[in-house]
């Protein structure tokens, strides 16, 4: 399913100066079609919004139609990535089998909002039924876990500038520094270099990866014909230290080796990569 | 030893130093060094790993290698299979052995076993390595596999050409090499099902038999138990003849599902037994250095399929089997709270299947015990190995109530309550391949009685932490769908990592700093009032300007005298602590060059203060009109005013 978007051509509306001085509108007839088409397209926008798809992909879930759910939910969250999609679309992967993109899609689920108690609950139960391990976090990765990802860098700079405003205003406006606004720089001050480990933990958890495919080669050198150390399972974790051509480093918790990098989903994919 | 002369003495200065004499130190040390010279000299003991590794004999590697070919048997008869062999005295690593040998048309070739083995020559190891290729003719002739260059440690060895001879009937002195056979009692199996699997080569006529060297099981998608693995020398039926044959048992468990494929492979070791052999009956075997010759069995496929998923009960640890539980064993059915007791349960094999290592099931969390598994999940080895089947009846699955191994499981529990009235039940369960279905072994209960112990508020913790920690096993289970999308995001890219954050950040910042600046500004100016009067003079001297000349392009003589000695007052009043008001045209003429105050612009000023002040105070009343041609002279008298602030 594709989304379409509404655009309107630019010659639909033209502006030029009269012969009698004024600015008039120059109305076309093909503009005046795309003008009466816009609003049919922008429906059909509409009809392929992230919540039309949610809905979409719950309905096919309930039908024990799995595949066409996560198929839903994955365009869902392509359109906007949401906490709960992403639980959903877990949980469709899973019944369809596919363990890696399942704990790929709880762990973002998680990773948007770790107050999300059932992502949490079925990444427990998949690694349990499935035998995989955790990512060990470090801990200032913990930290980081204990907030919205988002949030760590609105805090860490919101508070920054509140803690230098709280102390250079009242000198540039003249007024005596009061109590409570040094109290307020201070504990801004505070919040800022206590929100410095965790946004240090967002960075390196954006790295955390896991194994999409069953038994993913994990090669000792970035080439095809490379000796395999050892074969990941779907869903064992891995940490992304570098790409080379169409291969990436990982370190798992037996062995650092490469991958190719379509058989590792990152918990923060980059621009154009996979989601959920 | 000799003494030593640390004199203390006063110092010059009052305090106590150390007198320390150079002669004095060398005795001392000389002293010290004495015993150590004396010891007898004893070499460093050397590393038991380096003593071994040095007494080991050197493994010869050939600077010239070669290799020979043969056909094995040379003369067979149309549709009959041959071994085309060739070997090296090289290591098999070495060898840049070909995908494919070139071969006639007619003579269907096939890859078969390589392996390397390392041959006791003259006190030193050669290695052997051997390519075996399977080939069959269906037609008489003379086929030639023709002499071909291999690359070996990188030089280029000739394998020569070999001949093979296809004959509707070999003459009867042809002798070919003991063949290898490979035999499974069932071929049909479930993924992780043992399996025994014996290679038998048979002797020769005479009763000639010889060790095997290097058994293996060749192919893909299955396990071998090396541990388990047999070897003897029995009497063997084949064609009505009675042999004696060499055997090698092993078990084999498949780990994939699908058609698999295996074939046995190993060498002719002639009177070289590695490990234990058992012989029964006679047997000649044959004396003096063995030939090592690379046999191979047919290939054997099996089908594999995978374990049923319905019916799959509690506790199944991947025990395949006809297993049977035995009662559970426990220590002592009294016991008191938090003393450990041992609960030790027999699984026994009843099926015609070996028992494989066996999984324990995991300990249960429950409220009143603290269960903990003895041997932490390794698997289990049999306690009794696999009954012998004779080799006439093996693979004939008659024997189906022999014992075929029994695996021990062990707990420790721990009674954290007086309320435990009984052992828990753990469950277990085992698929059973006859059946094709699961079968409960789940450990039963065994009554006890706990009484209270004098440390019974010790395990209060340890009640807690196993109440809970049951609870959250409960709960391990899917949750279903989220009934709205939740917390959304522009996406998962966290803000810091996106282009726009450091503009975003950058905002306050400039915004900070501009208040810095014009903080900054502020109190220069306050520490230099004239700057104000002046800007405030220019911006005045300008908005007089303005009016003047539209006064002037008006042709309103009143407004623009009255806006061109504003307009002179402004320019002058920063140089004067006064009001602009107050200023006379007295005031303005020093503010000019020295020559223009008596010429022209002097006169200007003059003109225009005095039309004003006859305006304002005269009873006669002037025309300011008549300034206006005095506008080009004026500019130039505010411009020289204008350039002075």
């Amino acid at each position: 399913m594709k989304t379409s978007r509404s655009v309107i051509h630019p010659s639909a509306f033209r502006l030029r100066p009269s012969d009698f001085g004024h600015w008039t509108l120059d109305f076309r007839l093909p503009s005046a079609f795309a003008l009466v088409l816009a609003p049919l397209l922008s429906l059909a926008a509409i009809a392929a919004s992230p919540d039309t798809l949610f809905q979409s992909g719950a309905t096919a879930y309930r039908a024990a139609d799995y595949t066409q759910a996560a198929e839903a939910f994955r365009q869902s969250v392509t359109l906007q990535p949401a906490s709960g999609a992403l639980q959903d679309l877990g949980n469709a992967e899973w019944q369809s089998h596919r363990t890696g993109e399942a704990i790929l899609a709880w762990e973002q689920a998680l990773w948007l909002d770790p107050y999300n108690d059932a992502a949490r609950q079925n990444l427990r139960f998949a690694r349990k039924t499935a035998q995989l391990e955790a990512p060990e976090l470090a801990w200032y990765e913990v930290i980081s876990t204990w907030l919205p990802v988002s949030w760590w860098a609105w805090i860490a700079g919101g508070s920054l500038w509140l803690a230098v405003g709280m102390g250079a205003l009242p000198g540039l406006l003249r007024r005596r520094k009061a109590i409570w606004q040094q109290a307020t720089a201070a504990l801004a001050l505070m919040v800022f270099l206590l929100s410095i480990p965790a946004l240090f933990g967002v960075q390196t958890r954006a790295r955390i990866g896991f194994a999409l495919q069953k038994d993913t080669p994990l090669r000792l050198t970035p080439t095809r014909e490379a000796q395999t150390l050892t074969r990941l399972a779907p869903g064992d974790p891995a940490r992304w230290l570098r790409s080379r051509g169409r291969y990436a480093l990982i370190r798992t918790s037996r062995a650092v080796g490469w991958v190719e990098q379509d058989q590792l989903g990152l918990t923060c994919p980059k621009t154009g990569k996979r989601v959920g | 030893m000799p003494p030593v002369h640390h004199n203390p003495k006063p110092a010059g200065f009052g305090l106590w130093t150390l007198d320390f004499r150079l002669w004095a130190s060398a005795s001392l040390l000389l002293a010290m060094a004495a015993p150590l010279l004396a010891q007898p000299t004893s070499p460093p003991p050397r590393d038991p790993l380096m003593s071994l590794m040095t007494s080991q004999p050197q493994i010869y590697i050939s600077p010239s290698p070669q290799a020979t070919a043969s056909f094995d048997p040379p003369v067979v008869r149309p549709g009959e299979q041959a071994f085309y062999r060739v070997v090296f005295n090289a290591l098999e690593e070495s060898i840049e052995w070909p995908g494919k040998v070139a071969a006639p048309a007619q003579l269907e070739i096939r890859p078969g076993a390589h392996s390397q083995i390392l041959q006791m020559v003259s006190a030193r190891l050669e290695p052997r390595t051997s390519f075996n290729h399977r080939v069959r003719a269906a037609n008489v002739g003379m086929f030639a596999v023709p002499e071909f260059v291999v690359k070996v440690y990188g030089k280029a060895v000739m394998v020569p050409a070999a001949l093979l001879e296809v004959v509707a009937e070999p003459p009867a002195g042809v002798r070919s090499t003991p063949r290898l056979l490979l035999e499974l009692p069932v071929t049909n199996l479930y993924v992780g099902q043992a399996v025994s699997v014996r290679l038998a080569m048979p002797g020769l006529a005479g009763g000639i038999v010889q060790g095997l060297g290097q058994p293996q099981l060749t192919g893909q998608g299955f396990l071998v138990d090396l541990g388990g693995a047999r070897q003897r020398i029995e009497m063997m039926t084949t064609a009505g003849v009675s042999l004696p044959a060499f055997f090698y048992e092993t078990t084999l468990t498949p780990v994939m599902t699908g058609k698999l494929t295996v074939f046995g492979q190993g060498f002719i070791a002639g009177n070289r037994f590695s490990g234990p052999i058992v012989i029964t009956g006679s047997a000649t075997i044959p004396g003096g250095p063995p030939q090592y010759t690379l046999l191979e069995s047919d290939p054997i496929e099996l089908h594999v399929r995978p374990l049923p998923t319905e019916g799959e009960l509690p506790g199944f640890t991947g025990a395949i089997g006809s297993l049977a539980i035995g009662p559970p064993k426990l220590g002592t059915n009294v016991l008191h709270v938090g003393d450990p007791v041992r609960l030790t349960v027999t699984i026994t094999n009843h099926g015609d299947g070996p028992l494989a290592r066996l999984v324990a099931p995991p300990p249960p969390q429950v409220s009143d015990w603290q269960v903990f598994a003895a041997n932490d999940f390794a698997p289990a080895q049999p306690v009794l190995q696999p009954h012998t089947i004779p080799p006439a009846q093996f693979g004939a699955r008659t024997v189906t109530e022999a014992v075929q191994g029994v695996v021990a499981f062990s707990y420790t529990l721990i009674p954290l309550t007086e309320a435990a009235r009984a052992t828990p039940p753990i469950p277990f369960s085992c698929f059973d391949p006859g059946t094709g279905s699961y079968a409960d072994l789940t450990i039963p209960s065994v009554p006890v009685t706990v009484q209270p112990s004098a440390v019974a508020a010790d395990f209060q913790t340890l009640t807690q932490s196993a109440s809970t920690a049951n609870e959250a096993e409960k709960e391990l289970t899917l949750r279903g769908l989220a009934a709205a999308r939740g917390r959304t995001a522009a996406s998962l890219v966290p803000p810091q990592q996106q282009a726009w954050f450091p503009l975003v950040q950058l905002a306050p910042a400039a915004a900070f700093f501009g208040l810095w600046k014009w903080d900054r500004r502020r109190r220069y100016l306050e520490q230099h009032p004239d700057v104000v009067l002046r800007r405030r003079a220019r911006r005045a001297l300008r908005r007089q300007w303005r009016i003047l000349r539209r006064a002037a392009q008006l042709a309103d003589g009143p407004r623009f005298a009255a806006a061109a000695v504003s307009a002179l007052r402004v320019a002058c009043a920063p140089h004067y602590p006064a009001e602009p008001r107050a200023l006379v045209g007295a005031d303005v003429l020093p503010l000019l060059p020295e020559l223009d105050r008596s010429g022209r612009a002097g006169e200007v000023v003059h003109r225009f203060f005095e039309v004003t002040d006859a305006t304002h105070f005269s009873t006669t009343s002037p025309n300011p009109a008549e300034l206006l041609p005095l506008q080009s002279d004026l500019e130039r008298v505010l411009q020289q005013l204008e350039d002075r602030l």
